[in-house]
């Protein structure tokens, strides 16, 4: 009983240490305070070689970044196609169902990290388009008479068709956002994106900027996953939804034992005969187990800063989408 | 129910899917140093292997570019005929030392200054215009993964060099009807899996006339060649760069290459 209160006491405590600690940070102040009791960040000026993990492999920090970036930038060519093949086009429905839970009203900023080849962003584009479209077409039924100004803009295109939203996309990657721009004109996008190169770890935006974060299949390659959740805090105004998709347990043990006959079997050999790359797949099923589970998640959500944070499983758990807001 | 699906879950158990870290002890304890046999090794089940060994198979009939499917394909369905070749080369005293010594022929490991200064109509003068007419480099092999046995891993890397000096000496360049010609000659002599199916499979791409040529000509002379000749993976090359291509042809008993492949490349 005791130990229960402590361990609660302890946990607020660390929370709330956290917080100050980031307050700390922000104002200059981080050389006097000992480092965090959670154990989550270490402080600037000690840096001690500390491990990770790399799919099965044990690195250090340093390391883990570079050979992250040399994993995407070898599949950045083939990544959608490997998707594709992989998921059997399952990850498209993924990706709609995190659009379609997100449901943006037109003037919505979205920063959209780790978002190289712009899967979400352009998903982003279109159902924003379409929402606008919806709204005049129920503008027109509504009044039938437009005012002569009204139909002259209209002739002259000088309405804005997303309705204010906008998207930047960012990632670390060079070859992932070569991929993605490419990808945009062809498929003719243009209004509205921004392609950013930056660290999920320390974003390149003030404070307060953002009305939704998501991070989709990026988070569990971050090498400081906290401190990427923070950033997120960061840069969402306050009432701003971080959205996280990302894969996670699968809760059936059936299915489970098949889904790693899978992974581990088939992924790595599809790897090899379409994309030439055994190592980068074997990774990235390795990155997967390695991932906190859906509940584990969560808390470190909320330990970022984050309220009201749920999550919905998809596919018996293979994925999981997070959600959580800045309130 | 339960039961009876994890029943017929054991034999794929047995195919070697694993679960997570903990379980998966046997895949992550040799992916990371523990198991590696020699270096860039990957150890895989009997079931990867299938898989790589069907899909490789595709992907090099449907984009013959891929020249690392045709690699792999080799590794992942060479185990018997590897097995062979090892046996044969035990068996012979020059391909013995070559087994023991373990020489690679690359491009650091050749002395291209030396090779160029040799005599007109020698083995390594050949071999270096070969290299040049046809702009390939020794150094453009895969090198060896999915092979596990440590020695029969160095067999296939040798194979592999030894493919250009095997152009070389049967006279045949690098476009499609030579290569079929030469996979056939090692199809004959290395009863490698991979050497059959692209034999047989490679002239699908072919024209009428190219296939009428292969057929008549190329094919038979490729075999004739490859039943007389001893095992070329026994010959020390790198101790025969002065030897005149002739003599060595006589030795190893190869006849000229058919007058429809003359032109293709100068010969001496």
């Amino acid at each position: 009983m005791a130990t229960h209160r402590s361990c609660a006491l302890w946990s607020y405590c660390g929370r709330r240490w956290s917080r100050m600690m980031r307050c700390c940070r922000l104002s200059g102040l981080c050389s006097s305070w000992p480092s965090d009791p959670l154990g989550a960040r270490h402080l600037s000026q000690e840096k001690p070689a500390t491990e990770t993990h790399f799919g099965f492999e044990t690195v250090s920090e340093e390391e883990k970044r570079g050979k992250v970036y040399h994993v995407f930038e070898s599949v950045a060519k083939k990544y959608d196609v490997m998707n594709d093949m992989m998921s059997l086009g399952i990850h498209r429905i993924w990706k709609d169902l995190l659009l379609y839970k997100m449901r943006p009203f037109p003037g919505t900023q979205l920063l959209d990290v780790a978002g190289g080849t712009g899967d979400i962003a352009f998903r982003f584009l279109n159902y924003v388009q379409a929402q606008h479209k919806g709204k005049q077409r129920r503008q027109l039924r509504a009044q039938q008479n437009l005012s002569w100004e009204e139909i002259a803009k209209k002739y002259q295109n000088e309405e804005d068709p997303l309705g204010g939203s906008r998207v930047v996309v960012c990632d670390i990657n060079k070859e992932m956002l070569k991929i993605g721009k490419q990808k945009a004109r062809a498929q003719g996008y243009k209004a509205g994106l921004a392609w950013v190169l930056g660290d999920a770890e320390e974003l390149p935006f003030d404070d307060d900027k953002f009305d939704v974060y998501t991070i989709a299949f990026g988070i569990r390659n971050v090498t400081h996953i906290d401190q990427a959740l923070q950033e997120a805090h960061r840069v969402l105004k306050p009432g701003g939804r971080f959205l996280c998709l990302e894969f996670s347990q699968v809760n059936n043990p059936l299915i489970s034992r098949l889904y790693d006959l899978y992974s581990f079997q088939v992924i790595p050999v599809l790897g090899e005969v379409i994309a030439g790359d055994w190592k980068s797949y074997q990774y990235l099923v390795e990155s997967i187990r390695q991932f906190p589970s859906q509940e584990e998640f969560r808390e470190m959500i909320e330990d970022a800063g984050f309220e009201k944070v749920t999550y919905e499983s998809l596919t018996s758990g293979i994925v999981a989408i997070h959600s959580g807001f800045k309130l | 129910m339960a039961t009876l699906l994890r029943s017929a879950l054991r034999p794929l158990r047995a195919l070697g899917g694993r679960r997570g870290p903990a379980a998966d002890v046997w895949l992550r304890g040799a992916r990371h140093g523990a198991g590696l046999l020699y270096p860039g090794h990957i150890p895989t089940s009997p079931l990867q292997k299938a898989l790589l060994a069907a899909g490789s198979a595709g992907m090099a009939l449907s984009n013959p570019y891929r020249h690392d499917m045709v690699a792999v394909l080799g590794e992942t369905t060479g185990y018997y005929a590897l097995k062979f070749l090892r046996d044969q080369m035990r068996k012979d005293p020059e391909g013995a030392e070559i087994l023991q010594k373990r020489p690679r022929i690359s491009l650091s490991t050749l002395d291209l200054d030396k090779l160029r200064s040799l005599p007109e109509g020698s083995l390594g003068q050949e071999y270096l215009r070969f290299l040049d007419v046809n702009r390939v480099s020794p150094d453009t092999r895969a090198p060896t993964r999915f092979v596990d046995d440590e020695e029969l891993a160095y067999v296939i890397q040798r194979y592999r060099e030894v493919h250009d000096i095997l152009h070389t000496l049967l006279g045949m360049p690098t476009n499609l009807l030579g290569e079929i010609t030469v996979k056939w000659f090692e199809a004959v002599q290395t009863h490698l899996p991979m050497c059959i199916l692209g034999a047989l499979f490679g002239p699908v791409r072919l024209s009428a006339q190219s296939l009428q040529v292969l057929i008549s000509e190329l094919i038979p002379w490729a075999v004739q060649n490859g039943h007389r000749a001893p095992c070329v993976l026994n010959l020390y090359y790198e101790r025969r760069w002065e030897q005149p291509l002739r003599a060595l042809r006589e030795e190893l008993g190869i006849t000229d290459a058919p007058t429809c492949m003359s032109g293709a490349w100068p010969r001496p």
